[in-house]
């Protein structure tokens, strides 16, 4: 679509109104040295040296592997439930529905049936949570916070209702293996975690419709007022953070070997921590995906880590606590200081 | 998307009002914001509305910009019937709007605020973000817009080229039917002339534009008719040459009468 009217108003034109189209270096670089993902980034990388001088397991492969395939089951949920919150809502039931998934599938590939079909029913039931969700909020207009702590309950209480709160096993090695196995020495899940953030990369930051995620959580009225269809939009989000969390649940089955209907109890928290961690606004608007992985990857750091440094394993929540808190200060004082300079910028630009 | 190109030909060909309240009722709770309201206004004309605070100008906005459905009465767009609207569905239409309170988004940058619910894609996924800067840089130039670069934020520009945003996004849109709700709220005394200059250029090109203002002195410099609001109702219309700021304040206070009840009496 081409813009008649503006290029008819050239004449009126003031012979100075030059808009720069494109960044400077320095304000690229000042947006990545200001960027949650690079503070996060480097918490870990100190963290780390700092565990190295104390002891020689840091350097231990295995133990890596394990603490990034710890992380892989985080990242996956806590990509779908930044973009959630992104997108101005928030999802709680994200733990009762790892478990859902977790036991769906297993149930499913307990009878007999394919791993793929395993996974499929699970990352279903996943989605139809979400959906639920999502029509609830968007068309009852209740708050996001209580309809999906709601289904938190529901969820976790149908869970054990038709386990009767019983593992589900033996699993079918083909349906375990997708959990067990390894390429080039690392688990299939890491790839699969890898995958599904690079998807959700895509979507929040490079198509039409991350934009329009960003701008319904930013301000849902003028989302409206610009032609975004916000409920369809906000129910799609829901259903995706959903399924994302039922495959992650599915997963966590195959690498057990066994369905277990407690498995995702508190990941709600531990993933909606990643995300704050990572940068992701609670209000709504602002975050990123490699925050949300990088959160999620300094959350199991600091949980193996701790352990190898010997502190008491019941202090480890404390540490995810400070480090959350300080996580939303420094985004918070990192916003003032963005506004303040850059509207020092706008009003030189407008004084001609 | 939708083809602009076919709501454009309906709009130059039909002879018609462009858009048209018949006898339109809108309630919020107890409160009546729009009474029997009848409205037209025909391409290539500036149609004002004015009013006093509460008047119920700012619904009427909202009304032809798809956000608000009347309860009563019939919103007509190109001599078509309009029943259930978004604003969506008023963009397809032809209708777009520059709201009183602009519907920026604080955190996205200037770019993705003019393409707002219609970035430019690659593909039919890919936002292609390279074309939505040149083009929304292109836009702000040719209006005269001064903003520090398309990548800055909407949060870090003052209310004028926040403004200026928002106007431009509209005229970007190039729909046959221009809504603006206080167009000149946050602006200096150049940049309101300019922003004149701009709707001057909407008409010429044949646009229905119609304009809700506190500023009469603005309306009298730009409008072609003028209508005005009390109450809720539409207390007369006038063709602006033929009329002054005293009639018009008079009408706006109320110490004039409503026209059809002169015509009654």
């Amino acid at each position: 679509m081409s813009a008649p009217g503006a290029s008819t108003t050239q004449s009126h034109l003031p012979a100075n109104a030059k808009v720069d189209r494109g960044d400077t270096h320095l304000t690229a670089l000042r947006r990545v040295a200001l960027s949650p993902s690079l503070a996060v980034a480097l918490t870990i990388g100190l963290f780390v040296l700092y565990g190295i001088t104390q002891t020689s397991a840091f350097l231990n492969g295995q133990v890596w592997i394990n603490l990034i395939r710890d992380a892989s089951f985080t990242a996956i949920v806590a990509c779908f439930v930044a973009i959630v919150m992104i997108g101005g809502g928030l999802d709680l039931s994200v733990g009762s529905v790892f478990s859902a998934g977790a036991m769906v599938s297993a149930a499913v590939a307990f009878h007999g049936q394919s791993a793929l079909v395993a996974f499929g029913c699970g990352v279903l039931v996943g989605a139809g949570v979400g959906l639920l969700n999502g029509v609830i909020i968007n068309y009852f207009s209740i708050p996001a916070i209580i309809v999906t702590l709601g289904s938190l309950f529901g969820v976790s209480s149908l869970v054990d209702h038709f386990s009767q709160a019983q593992p589900i096993a033996p699993l079918p090695t083909s349906f375990t293996d997708i959990g067990q196995h390894k390429l080039f020495g690392l688990p299939y899940i890491i790839y699969i975690a890898i995958l599904v953030a690079i998807i959700a990369y895509l979507l929040l930051h490079s198509t039409a419709l991350g934009w329009n995620v960003r701008a319904l959580g930013a301000n849902r009225e003028a989302a409206r007022s610009s032609g975004i269809r916000v409920r369809a939009l906000s129910i799609s989000l829901y259903v995706c953070s959903g399924a994302a969390a039922a495959l992650a649940g599915a997963l966590e089955s195959a690498r057990l070997g066994a369905g277990t209907p407690d498995v995702g109890n508190g990941l709600e928290l531990t993933v909606i921590a990643a995300a704050i961690i990572g940068g992701t606004s609670i209000a709504g608007g602002l975050g990123t995906i490699p925050g949300a992985v990088l959160g999620s990857l300094l959350l199991s750091v600091l949980g193996t880590g701790l352990i190898l440094l010997h502190v008491d394993p019941t202090l480890q929540e404390l540490a995810t606590g400070v480090v959350l808190i300080v996580a939303a200060g420094i985004d918070q004082l990192r916003r003032r200081q963005m506004f303040r300079t850059s509207a020092r910028r706008a009003l030189a630009a407008e004084t001609p | 998307m939708l083809a602009p190109t076919e709501i454009d030909k309906q709009a130059s060909t039909s002879q018609g009002p462009a858009l048209e309240v018949r006898n339109g009722w809108k309630s919020f709770g107890h409160v009546t914001a729009l009474r029997d309201v009848k409205l037209h206004a025909y391409p290539g004309e500036i149609l004002a509305i004015l009013g006093d605070n509460g008047a119920g100008k700012s619904t009427l906005v909202k009304v032809l910009a798809g956000v608000h459905t009347l309860d009563a009465g019939e919103l007509r767009i190109n001599g078509q019937a309009v029943d259930r609207t978004s604003p969506r569905l008023a963009k397809q239409h032809g209708v777009s709007t520059v709201f009183q309170d602009l519907a920026v988004i604080e955190t996205l940058d200037i770019a993705a605020n003019m393409f707002l619910g219609q970035q430019i894609r690659r593909g039919w996924l890919f936002a292609n973000r390279r074309r939505m800067f040149a083009e929304a840089a292109d836009s702000l130039a040719a209006l005269g817009v001064r903003v520090p670069s398309v990548r800055a934020q909407l949060g870090e520009l003052s209310g004028g080229q926040r403004q200026g945003v928002a106007i431009a996004r509209a005229v970007r849109e190039d729909k046959p039917i221009v809504l603006m709700d206080e167009p000149t709220a946050a602006l200096g005394v150049r940049e309101t002339a300019h922003v004149g200059e701009i709707i001057r250029e909407l008409k010429r090109l044949g646009k229905c534009v119609i304009l809700v203002s506190h500023d009469l002195e603005f309306v009298f410099k730009v409008s072609d008719r003028l209508v005005v609001m009390r109450l809720g109702r539409v207390q007369g219309s006038r063709d602006t040459h033929h009329t002054d700021q005293q009639e018009v304040v008079a009408m706006i206070t109320g110490l004039t009468g409503d026209d059809e009840a002169t015509a009654r009496s």
